[in-house]
């Protein structure tokens, strides 16, 4: 199995921000936020510094996308109906069916995709995740959980991922970390590393590289410190789960009910607010 | 029976259902329905590739693609033939698309029914505008002779206009902000010195060392000149960055000088006095091209590097640092002239020493060192020159400013028209300048504006100025129309030498329902055969003149277009050329000037301010690009830097909201938030420049973040080329209602 990664080279990133603006101009993504504390965004520029580190002085920059981790916290926390589905080796053309949610990380290339045509918006796999990289589009007709896919469909007709391409830096590598050969193999054995601390170790993909005072502002300022509980949107949820079996025909009036009832509860708190 | 319905629409149904348990409707939604799931198909699906765009978010103006979906543009992308900007863009020019459809833009030429500077628009015809404009000017100047007009241009759809109204109806006050705000002192200085403009030419792929005063590339970006930078950097350049503040190139540098603000010519004498006085400058090139260089050595004697360590508040071993690490490595070190050099009003002898210290290194024609590229030919298509204006330029007739880059010092021009000698301007044409956020003493401006009989203003969007108007004209942008040849060489003189031309294409057509925008060529002949000058008109349209243009190279539009927008053919080696040094400019002295470069100190900040000091932020192009929503979501307000030690005095924290006022009690209308850091001097408070529009049509950038020009109202004027100085304001911080003293 591959896994697909980036590389961060923070000694030639200039923190120009065109990786976030190209990404919301290729993926369509809104400005603003989904909810009080969470931007919409797939790709983000953070800017750090001028501060003091025990290493110098440094001014550096938390480009961030997500980590496609190993053990992915917003998979296990995608509360969709369960469902067989085939996955295919781009390169071997050799299938796999799996029982996955409406997210899941792919058995050939390591990235996490979202089902868009399932996904219900309910927003737990972006509550679940600690480094933040999801938020639900509600611009769309319906709501869909969305985030960087490695830009595997343009990969798929062999182009880069649209921040690697604009960027002037030549700051972003991507590629395969189960190739040993590879840049971003390379880059880890020169001492890349992911965003983990004690309490998240998850196995991030995205990884960085810099010199120890930029390195040590990133992590001391970028690494987060605690799992989040995923706070599931109940009435999302139900919602969710309601409009699913009323596709089906609507079987579940109870369920129905309570979804109303929790709506207007919500639009009450709302009103007394 | 297909049921079209969305499930956020469904459920919104739904819930009156479950709230009302109105059976009848449930039934209803059990009928089968076409679910609309979505997800952004991404740029290259159906999409088909447009060639030969010329990026203008900036004025480095990269070559772009274009994707476009149903005859709409949905990204822009770096035309991956270019040899200069390649596949990349920056922020800006990825967030093209913002500008093409902001809801924002001007639409329709409007007529002001109201007041300058409290506008009522009232939508006309192209008809009626046009007409209006032309007699109103046509009277100015049967009343006023032509230099009662002053233009104020900015940008490549300006040029037009601008030769225009210079060449043809002969007003001489044209106040170029690219030169008067900008880099005309460096121009000038280089011009004096070495005879050639300096641009950014220095060779930093191929460079030993890097020397950079005050730019802060990282933050000031444009494409081919970062990789330029980064190139260096990779091929093992050591990086020195003089700067009061640690910005992002310091944040890259080996040494980092931190100097008291406008005192860098001490800097630069002290330097090249060290190295005379060590014999270690490149005696070769100064035997061969120096000129003056005895009077020079004497004019900067006194100049030992604790004098100028005193001044400049650094250690004088840093500075000797600096100067054996330029030795050492001379000549292959990049002297970076810097770009917007409008500073002090010091500014013209600061650049005179940066063009000195790179002859006195022997860096100039070598590896590394300045060397400007050899661009293929293109024709030329312009206005011819029927007028000659020049009698009439207040410099001259003032006898001052005598190194003035082309044009009229602004100043001139504002205190003509408020005085009304030697004679009156009483006609106003701004195009794509927008003087309230770019010239010092935007109150100044309004009071030149208020006593014009008549002021036109032609813009993509609407920026402060346009508030000021009589009549508006709506502009295409970039995208939409032809106007700009860009030419240029390959980036890095070690790879094969190279030469490309690109001509600016429409990607998506000028025209729709929903507005009447035109090109500046079209405006401007219509005005042209308004006021009587239809037979000096150079091109019927756009389109034309580009042609023209790239007929001078044997290309035309068809082929470009067929060498998917960019030609490109062998070119010529830059290396060799070699420039004489002016180190004693006899002109300089006939004009009552120093003819050695001199350290002249600016005013110290009054106790109890600090210095304001602005710059660039890589997201905007100062004020042009406020209103793209995707550029202000990156930075959606201009944070103002101080120094950590000052604000733990002053109990201020970072992200507090403050405001800042200066000298003279003047407040920004907006107000930012405070970045507390130690990378910064604590006599200097700096920020972003061009944030803080006032304009409540710019919907997005109206209020947003501090405007820093507001707050530029004590003008400092270059005495030799009339720029202005824009960094002599000192500013106390205001938090709630109370003012703080920023402690000594």
């Amino acid at each position: 199995m591959s896994q697909y990664a980036m590389i961060i080279d923070l000694e030639k990133c200039v923190g120009c921000h065109a990786c976030a603006v190209s990404c919301r101009a290729e993926w369509e993504v809104p400005v603003g936020k989904d909810s009080e504390d969470r931007e919409r965004h797939r790709n983000w520029v953070k800017r750090l510094g001028p501060a003091k580190t025990p290493h110098g002085m440094s001014y550096t920059y938390y480009p961030g996308l997500c980590n496609h981790c190993d053990e992915p916290s917003c998979v296990e926390a995608c509360p969709y109906d369960v469902e067989s589905r085939t996955f295919v080796d781009q390169q071997t053309g050799k299938k796999v069916t799996m029982d996955v949610a409406a997210t899941w990380k792919d058995p050939f290339n390591g990235t996490v995709q979202i089902n868009k045509e399932g996904c219900w918006g309910c927003g737990a796999c972006a509550d679940a995740c600690p480094y933040s990289v999801r938020y639900v589009n509600e611009e769309l007709d319906e709501p869909k959980a969305d985030k960087c896919t490695f830009c595997v469909e343009r990969l798929a007709v062999g182009k880069q991922p649209a921040c690697v391409q604009t960027c002037l830096a030549g700051a972003r590598i991507f590629g395969d970390l189960s190739d040993p050969d590879s840049e971003v193999s390379k880059y880890v054995k020169k001492g890349a590393v992911g965003l983990e601390s004690s309490a998240v170790k998850i196995g991030p993909n995205v990884r960085y590289f810099g010199n120890a005072r930029d390195m040590s502002l990133l992590t001391s300022t970028c690494t987060p410190l605690t799992m989040p509980v995923a706070d599931v949107n109940m009435r999302r949820l139900l919602m969710g789960r309601l409009a699913k079996s009323t596709f089906k025909g609507v079987k579940n009036f109870a369920l129905l009910g309570m979804a109303g009832s929790l709506l207007i509860s919500d639009t009450e708190s709302e009103k007394q607010d | 029976m297909t049921v079209k319905l969305t499930r956020r629409k469904f459920l919104q149904s739904a819930t009156c259902a479950a709230a009302a348990v109105p059976m009848a409707r449930m039934a209803q939604a059990e009928q089968p329905f076409v679910r609309q799931p979505y997800a952004a198909p991404g740029s290259f699906a159906g999409t088909k590739s447009v060639c030969g765009g010329v990026c203008e978010m900036c004025f480095w103006r990269c070559q772009l693609i274009g994707k476009v979906r149903d005859g709409k543009l949905v990204k822009l992308e770096g035309n991956p033939k270019s040899i200069d900007n390649g596949a990349s863009l920056c922020a800006r020019g990825n967030a093209g698309v913002k500008l093409l459809y902001d809801p924002d833009r001007l639409k329709y030429p409007m007529k002001n029914i109201g007041k300058r500077g409290a506008p009522v628009w009232k939508r006309i015809s192209w008809q009626e505008a046009l007409d209006e404009c032309a007699s109103r000017l046509k009277a100015i100047v049967d009343k006023y002779e032509p230099q009662g007009l002053a233009i104020f241009p900015h940008g490549a759809s300006a040029k037009y206009p601008m030769n225009f109204f210079e060449h043809v109806v002969g007003t001489p006050n044209n106040s170029e902000a690219s030169f008067f705000q900008c880099r005309g002192s460096r121009d000038v200085a280089y011009i004096q010195t070495l005879g050639t403009p300096a641009g950014e030419e220095v060779d930093m792929p191929n460079a030993k060392v890097i020397f950079m005063l005050g730019t802060h590339l990282g933050e000031n970006v444009h494409v081919s000149h970062l990789k330029k930078y980064l190139k260096g950097l990779e091929n093992g350049a050591k990086l020195i960055v003089v700067d009061p503040r640690f910005s992002a190139s310091a944040a890259k540098a080996d040494i980092w000088v931190q100097i008291k603000p406008g005192t860098d010519t001490a800097f630069l004498l002290a330097i090249m006095n060290y190295l005379v006085q060590q014999k270690k400058y490149d005696m070769e090139y100064v035997e061969d091209f120096g000129y003056g260089f005895e009077e020079f050595t004497v004019g900067i004697e006194h100049a030992s590097l604790e004098w100028a360590a005193n001044i400049c508040d650094i250690p004088a071993k840093q500075i000797k640092e600096v100067a054996d690490m330029l030795a050492d490595n001379a000549p292959n070190v990049s002297i970076h002239p810097g770009r917007h050099s409008s500073w002090n009003g010091n500014d013209f002898q600061r650049e005179r020493s940066l063009a000195c210290l790179t002859g006195l290194l022997g860096a100039i024609g070598v590896k590394g060192g300045f060397v400007k590229p050899k661009n293929p030919k293109v024709g030329r298509c312009s206005w011819p020159k029927v007028a000659h204006p020049h009698e009439h330029a207040l410099q001259h007739l003032a006898e001052k400013y005598p190194f003035s880059p082309p044009g009229t010092p602004t100043d001139l021009i504002r205190e003509t028209a408020l005085t009304g000698k030697p004679y009156a301007i009483k006609g106003l044409i701004v195009w794509g300048q927008n003087p309230i956020q770019t010239i010092p003493d935007p109150a100044l401006t309004v009071k030149m504006i208020e006593q014009m009989d008549f002021v036109v203003v032609c813009d993509v969007m609407p920026t402060d100025i346009t508030m000021y108007a009589d009549i508006l004209l709506p502009e295409s942008c970039y995208l939409e129309r032809y106007d700009y040849v860009k030419k240029g060489t390959q980036w890095d003189y070690s790879q094969p030498h190279q030469q490309y031309i690109s001509a600016r294409v429409p990607m998506v057509s000028p025209t729709a329902a929903d507005h009447e925008r035109k090109d500046s060529v079209w405006i401007v002949n219509e005005l042209a055969r308004r006021m009587g000058y239809e037979e000096h008109i150079p091109a019927k349209s756009a389109e034309e003149m580009v042609e023209t243009i790239l007929a001078g190279a044997d290309l035309s539009l068809a082929q470009l277009a067929a060498e998917e927008g960019i030609h490109i053919q062998p070119g010529v080696d830059p290396y060799g050329t070699q420039y004489d040094v002016d180190f004693n400019n006899r002109k300089l002295i006939d004009a009552g000037f120093p003819g050695v470069p001199t350290y002249i100190p600016v005013p110290e900040p009054p106790k109890g301010f600090a210095r304001l000091v602005y710059g660039r932020l890589p997201v905007h192009s100062f004020n042009r690009s406020q209103n793209n929503v995707w550029l202000h979501q990156e930075m959606p307000r201009n944070p103002i830097w101080i120094n950590d030690e000052v604000a733990s005095r002053l109990g201020l924290n970072d992200g507090d909201e403050i405001n800042l006022v200066n000298q003279s009690g003047v407040k920004s209308p907006s107000s930012s938030i405070l970045k507390v850091t130690a990378g910064i001097r604590k006599d200097v408070i700096y920020t972003a420049h061009g944030y803080g529009s006032k304009n409540p049509q710019m919907h997005v950038a109206a209020g947003a973040g501090l405007d820093d020009n507001s707050l530029i109202t004590q003008r400092a004027v270059d005495p030799e080329t009339g720029t202005h100085g824009m960094r002599n304001n000192f500013v106390r911080i205001v938090k709630g209602d109370t003012v703080l003293d920023i402690p000594g």
